[in-house]
């Protein structure tokens, strides 16, 4: 969704406690996330494109609007920048209950033309929020407390959505109920957006492109899968690791499992996952963690783990002690990932063209539900 | 009970209530100010207006007696015309509002300070105005603190006596106040009297702590 219309230019200089804050980019994708370690400055790049910012320099665009232009004095407030900002926390307000948050930002929606209702029951619809909108803010949970400050923003009719890492206040289980929210509104809503995030399951499932902040400096920019991989990327990610993500079927429930289906042509790659309740024939993403897949170089026997896949290695990258290897499993797949000691890939003789099986405990897929994006 | 003591009753709630009254608009927006603007001086704004507090109250009246004087700073001659306040009601309720506004402004800026700013800032990136947002977000955010700030204040109003006495004197009937009855009574001996006064006192003041702190505990949850 490449529009000149909606393109951010940021040119932002910051001084920041530890370090200046010194970023440049134009973002014209739909979703463009912005990666790095807690402190890397991402919470004041998006505060300063909000304008919560007073002191940075520099100069900040949207489309054809000048938001802010330090040399010439121009300083658009907040409040007329048409952002919608969700927060890490949530920051409801406590004196209103759902329904009025969702409309606090209603009267900007109204001033630009916007049918208020229109809006407000396409994000209710989307969010899933009709049975919340009369309780109160403290009766809410965490997860639903991230989708009412999702659906606020929206409701507000802003050109620009920024997310501080939406997903980060909540606990694992919980993430996995908010993501495909948040995979709904990217879907749903034509609104760019710009992601804060140093979750990898995040910026690869939500991003079409990755920033990768490193003490106030872009280190690295790209698709979301290759940056992640950069070995100097990667180390970044710390005890999260990188996840594969890939795009499945539901091809069949057993008794204690399910069973997906990678690829869509081609011989059948089937996955046996833990059990979620769902139908045959739903498209999912799956998640299975670099660090979680064991490389043989013989077909085991006798093992526990549910997946024994073969695969031919396409790369080997060095990351410090750790070698990332690429192994492709089907023509029609993405390639996997996997993290292995640089002993291990020694020992094993691992090179580029081997062929080896690849082992993967049914327990450590995990299984998103999926929006189709048509 | 006389005339006298109920026209004392008469003349504090009426001083102190109009006291809280004048003290309620400045004092929220000093507290505001205090809360939420960094501002060269500030320390020192912080400390005058909290000078009340800790000053006798004898000395904020001798210091509000010399502005009024007929050579003070809001004397007759320096006006041009006599504000005639000295020893009347207005001189106690001046007395009360200058004796609360402290109080007042350290409570309501605690409530202020109580709100997360954060939450100021989301109502500014979905289109409001700062103003807009002191009203209709911070305002009914910090409320019930600022609510039992007055309450405070109006109590500190209630039981006013040094800068009372000193700029409007203990006048029967025209500025006596509870306070000063309490005084007079016990200085002519009538216990009966000074036994009622006391017990009017406790139980206004009893009331008003009550409420304020229920307020200030509903917030802070």
């Amino acid at each position: 969704m490449r529009n000149e219309n909606t393109t951010l230019k940021t040119h932002i200089r910051l001084q920041l406690d530890r370090f200046d804050l010194d970023v440049n980019f134009e973002a014209s994708e739909h979703v463009t996330g912005i990666f790095g370690v807690s402190g890397s400055g991402k919470t004041s790049l998006l505060e300063t494109i909000a304008g919560l910012r007073q002191k940075a320099k520099g100069t900040l665009q949207l489309g054809k609007t000048i938001w802010f232009d330090s040399e010439n004095g121009i300083f658009k407030k907040p409040e007329h920048r048409d952002i919608g900002f969700v927060p890490q926390a949530g920051l409801l307000f406590p004196h209103k209950n759902v329904k009025a948050n969702l409309l606090a930002g209603g009267i900007r929606a109204k001033r630009k033309g916007q049918t208020l209702t229109d809006i407000f029951d396409h994000v209710i619809y989307i969010l899933n929020l009709e049975s919340l909108l009369l309780r109160s803010i403290d009766t809410l949970s965490g997860g639903e407390r991230q989708r009412v400050a999702l659906g606020r923003a929206l409701c507000s009719g802003p050109r620009l959505l920024l997310m501080d890492e939406p997903l980060a206040s909540l606990d694992v289980g919980m993430r996995h109920k908010v993501l495909p929210f948040l995979r709904r509104v990217r879907n749903e809503f034509d609104v760019k957006m710009l992601l804060v995030s140093h979750s990898p399951i995040e910026v690869q499932t939500l991003c079409d492109d990755l920033i990768v902040l490193q003490e106030g400096k872009i280190i690295r920019r790209g698709e979301p899968r290759t940056v992640l991989t950069d070995p100097a990327v990667f180390p970044l990610a710390q005890h999260q690791g990188f996840e594969n993500i890939l795009s499945c079927l539901l091809v069949d429930r057993g008794p204690h499992t399910n069973i997906i289906r990678l690829g869509k042509e081609g011989p059948p790659i089937h996955i046996t996952t833990p059990k979620i309740n769902s139908k045959r024939n739903e498209t999912f993403l799956i998640s299975i963690p670099a660090h979680d897949i064991i490389i043989a170089t013989q077909n085991p026997a006798g093992l526990s783990a549910r997946n024994i896949l073969q695969a031919k290695i396409q790369s080997i990258q060095t990351v410090g002690n750790m070698r990332l290897i690429t192994a492709r499993l089907a023509n029609d797949v993405p390639d996997l990932v996997i993290e292995v000691t640089a002993d291990a890939c020694e020992e094993l003789k691992l090179e580029q063209g081997k062929s080896v099986y690849l082992i993967i405990k049914a327990v450590s897929c995990t299984l998103y539900e999926n929006e189709r994006e048509d | 009970m006389d005339s006298t003591t109920l026209t004392a009753l008469k003349i504090t709630l009426h001083c102190a209530s109009l006291a809280t009254f004048l003290v309620m608009i400045p004092g929220t927006w000093i507290a505001y100010v205090l809360a939420r603007r960094d501002f060269p001086g500030k320390n020192i704004l912080s400390a005058i207006v909290g000078l009340p507090l800790v000053l006798p109250p004898t000395a904020v009246g001798y210091l509000l007696l010399q502005l009024l004087s007929t050579e003070g700073l809001l004397g007759q001659n320096r006006l041009g015309f006599d504000l005639n306040i000295l020893l009347t009601w207005k001189a106690v309720t001046l007395a009360c509002a200058v004796m609360s506004l402290p109080l007042v402004i350290r409570t309501a800026r605690v409530a202020f300070e109580g709100v997360d700013p954060r939450l100021e800032s989301m109502a500014r990136t979905l289109g409001h105005s700062r103003i807009k947002t002191f009203f209709c977000y911070t305002l009914p955010l910090a409320f019930r603190g600022i609510f039992a700030a007055l309450i405070l204040g109006f109590t500190r109003a209630l039981g006013e006596f040094g800068a009372t006495v000193t700029i409007a004197g203990n006048i029967p009937g025209k500025t006596q106040t509870l306070a000063s009855a309490i005084f007079t009574a016990q200085q002519v001996g009538n216990q009966t009297e000074a036994y009622f006064l006391l017990g009017i006192a406790l139980i206004i003041g009893f009331v008003a702590i009550l409420v304020s702190e229920y307020l200030s505990q509903r917030q802070t949850q």
